[in-house]
Parts: structure tokens; C-alpha cells; sequence
């Protein structure tokens, strides 16, 4: 887990893709968020699919929601 | 860097709009980021923009500071399932230019109906990876001078729109070709992804259409995949593109979801 200038930001696992465009995302310490996913990601088309390792970034405001920055090669 | 103060943001915390680089820009409340502004050029030309805030408020911020030091037209792409996203670029000036459907293709012949095909008389099917670079090329450019000529080619994905060299054929090693008479007339490109290989392209000659090239040309591509134990592929379809739409539905493709792409003049 590192904190950035951005947040905190966490590896985590897609579990599910919901239907509004958010991802249930598991993350390394067990928790769960509901994620959407950065514009950097959707606007190069990249997708995510469940079982995906993502980098999280949580929201400051609500600890239980995320963005999805980055979708590692599995 | 410009950089600008407001309160108009998180709790009455001010926020500040810094461009902290030609292509970025940052919101700042309380010395923590809180949103941040990214622009993309495409080698069309066109500038694509996005946002990402915690808060609509920001959003708002940011897209004003972006939108005022920024040439028109603008660009943005959001999943139409996310509609809180689609009414923030919105409210912020943007308006809907075109719909992207995203087709899950299945790749069992027994599914597709694709078994049975043959190729159309006198065309062969060269295999993904087995084309000659140079006539790909040649094809590369013949179909783009001919899309050019009607429909353009801003409505096609982001990686075949024209490069420096004229040319989008990058990576001919993703490319099955059907050729006729000595001269590639059609061309697929799969993107080999583990996950779901992606169908980035299919065109053919405008001269060859309607003899069932497209069709067979996705019959080896598809069956080649599910003979490697993958089940589907993705595709991403232009909504007006009534031709496409058909080809892909009619191997049972299903939509799985939309891209809109927005524009702010």
C-alpha cells in the first residue's frame, strides 16, 4: 500500500463488473470497493474483466469506493 | 503554470486549478489532490480530454479551467452505462457525437454458424501472422484512400487512425488476410489478448464487397481462436455502421455494453 499525492492506492482483484460501469474490486487486505475506472483507462479502451489485478486509487471521502488507475498484465 | 483559487469545491475547502503540465491538470483542496485534468492528442489531430474528481463540483472546476485554455472541438469517451460521468461532460458543455457498441463474440463454430463456411470462390484466407507485409500495406492504404473518400475515418478506433507514415499497420503479425488474383482484398486484425482477444479491424476492398470476404475472413479467425480454447472475442461496432453490425449478429455476437463519444465545439 503506498499513499500518494492522490491517495491512497492499493493492488486489488476484479470480482465483478457491475451494471453503471463499476467494478466490485477485492483488495489485498480483503476488503471490497465499488470502483469506476480512471478516464486515462477508458479513453485508451483498455477493459476490465473479472479476476483482473487493478491498482485502486480509494477515495479520501468514502473508504468503501475506488478508481481503478491501472490494469496489470496478468 | 496557471493557477487558479475557488471554493467552489469539497466542504467550503478551497480548491485550486493548477495546470502543472502542457497536457495535466490538478485540483487541489487542502494540499490533497482531490481531481485531476488529463489531455490526449490523437494522431488525427483531435484532443481528447479526461477528468477524474471525487465531486461533481470539481469536475466543473476542472473542465473550466481545461475548456478556457483549450482549442476546440474537444473530445471525450465515456461508457454510457456511467451516467453520472455522461451528465457531468454534459453539463459542462459536451454533446453526444457518435454510439460504439461492444459485441461479446462467440468463437464455437456450433455458435457462430461459421462451420460450414467456405470462402468465396477464387479468395483464399491467409492465416494470422502468415501475410507479406508489403501487400498488407498496400491493402492498408487502398482501404483507408477508399474511407477517406465517404465516411472517414474519425469513427474508426483510435489505433488505425492515420500515423505519420500513412500507414496503421504496425503490428502485421495480428493480421489474417483474404486474397484474390495475387492481391489482398480484405484484412482482419486480432488482437491476441489472453483474457478476450479484441477484433480491432475487418475491411475489405469496396469493389469485393457483399461476396462474403468479411464473413469469411471472421469464420478463420474465429474458429482459430476457439481451436486455441478461447471462447469469445471482443468487438467494438461504429452504431451506424449497419453493415458491421449485421456481420457481427449474425455469428450471435451480443452487446455487451456502449462507448459514447462526446464533443464540445
Amino acid at each position: 500500500m503506498t499513499k500518494t499525492a492522490g491517495g491512497i492506492e492499493v493492488e486489488g482483484t476484479v470480482l465483478e463488473c457491475l451494471r453503471n460501469a463499476t467494478f466490485t474490486v477485492e483488495l489485498q487486505n480483503g476488503h471490497k470497493v465499488l470502483a469506476h475506472i480512471s478516464g486515462k483507462i477508458r479513453k485508451n479502451y483498455i477493459k476490465i474483466l473479472p479476476f483482473d489485478r487493478v491498482l485502486v486509487e480509494i477515495s479520501p471521502y468514502d473508504l468503501a469506493r475506488g478508481r481503478i488507475l491501472f490494469r496489470y498484465r496478468n | 503554470m496557471n493557477t487558479e483559487n475557488s471554493t467552489a469545491g469539497t466542504s467550503d475547502h478551497p480548491v485550486v486549478i493548477t495546470r502543472i503540465a502542457e497536457r495535466e491538470w490538478q485540483a487541489l483542496a487542502d494540499d490533497q489532490v482531490v481531481g485531476c485534468g488529463d489531455v490526449s492528442p490523437r494522431p488525427d489531430g483531435r484532443v481528447f480530454l479526461s477528468i477524474d474528481a471525487w465531486h461533481d463540483a470539481v469536475f466543473d472546476r476542472l473542465a473550466a479551467a481545461m475548456l478556457a485554455e483549450l482549442p476546440r472541438p474537444l473530445y471525450t469517451v465515456v461508457d454510457e452505462a456511467d451516467r453520472d460521468l455522461t451528465s457531468n461532460w454534459e453539463r459542462v458543455g459536451f454533446t453526444v457525437r457518435r454510439r460504439e457498441w461492444e459485441y461479446v463474440v462467440p468463437t464455437d463454430p456450433q455458435v457462430t454458424g461459421l462451420d460450414a463456411l467456405q470462402p468465396p470462390s477464387g479468395v483464399t484466407i491467409v492465416l494470422v501472422g502468415e501475410a507479406e507485409e508489403g501487400p498488407l500495406r498496400a491493402l492498408d492504404r487502398a482501404i483507408r484512400e477508399e474511407v477517406e473518400a465517404t465516411v472517414g475515418w474519425q469513427a474508426m478506433p483510435a489505433e488505425v487512425l492515420p500515423r505519420p507514415l500513412g500507414t496503421t499497420v504496425l503490428y502485421p503479425s495480428k493480421y489474417a488476410v483474404a486474397a484474390q488474383s495475387d492481391q489482398y482484398v480484405g484484412m482482419v486484425r486480432v488482437a491476441p489478448l489472453t483474457r478476450r482477444p479484441r477484433i480491432g479491424l475487418i475491411a475489405v476492398l469496396a469493389d469485393r464487397h457483399r461476396r462474403g470476404i468479411a464473413r469469411a475472413l471472421l469464420a478463420q479467425v474465429l474458429g482459430s481462436l476457439h481451436s486455441s480454447g478461447i471462447e469469445t472475442a471482443s468487438a467494438e461496432v461504429n452504431e451506424s455502421n449497419e453493415a458491421a453490425t449485421a456481420l457481427f449478429e449474425g455469428v450471435g455476437a451480443q452487446r455487451a455494453g456502449s462507448n459514447l463519444e462526446l464533443v464540445c465545439r
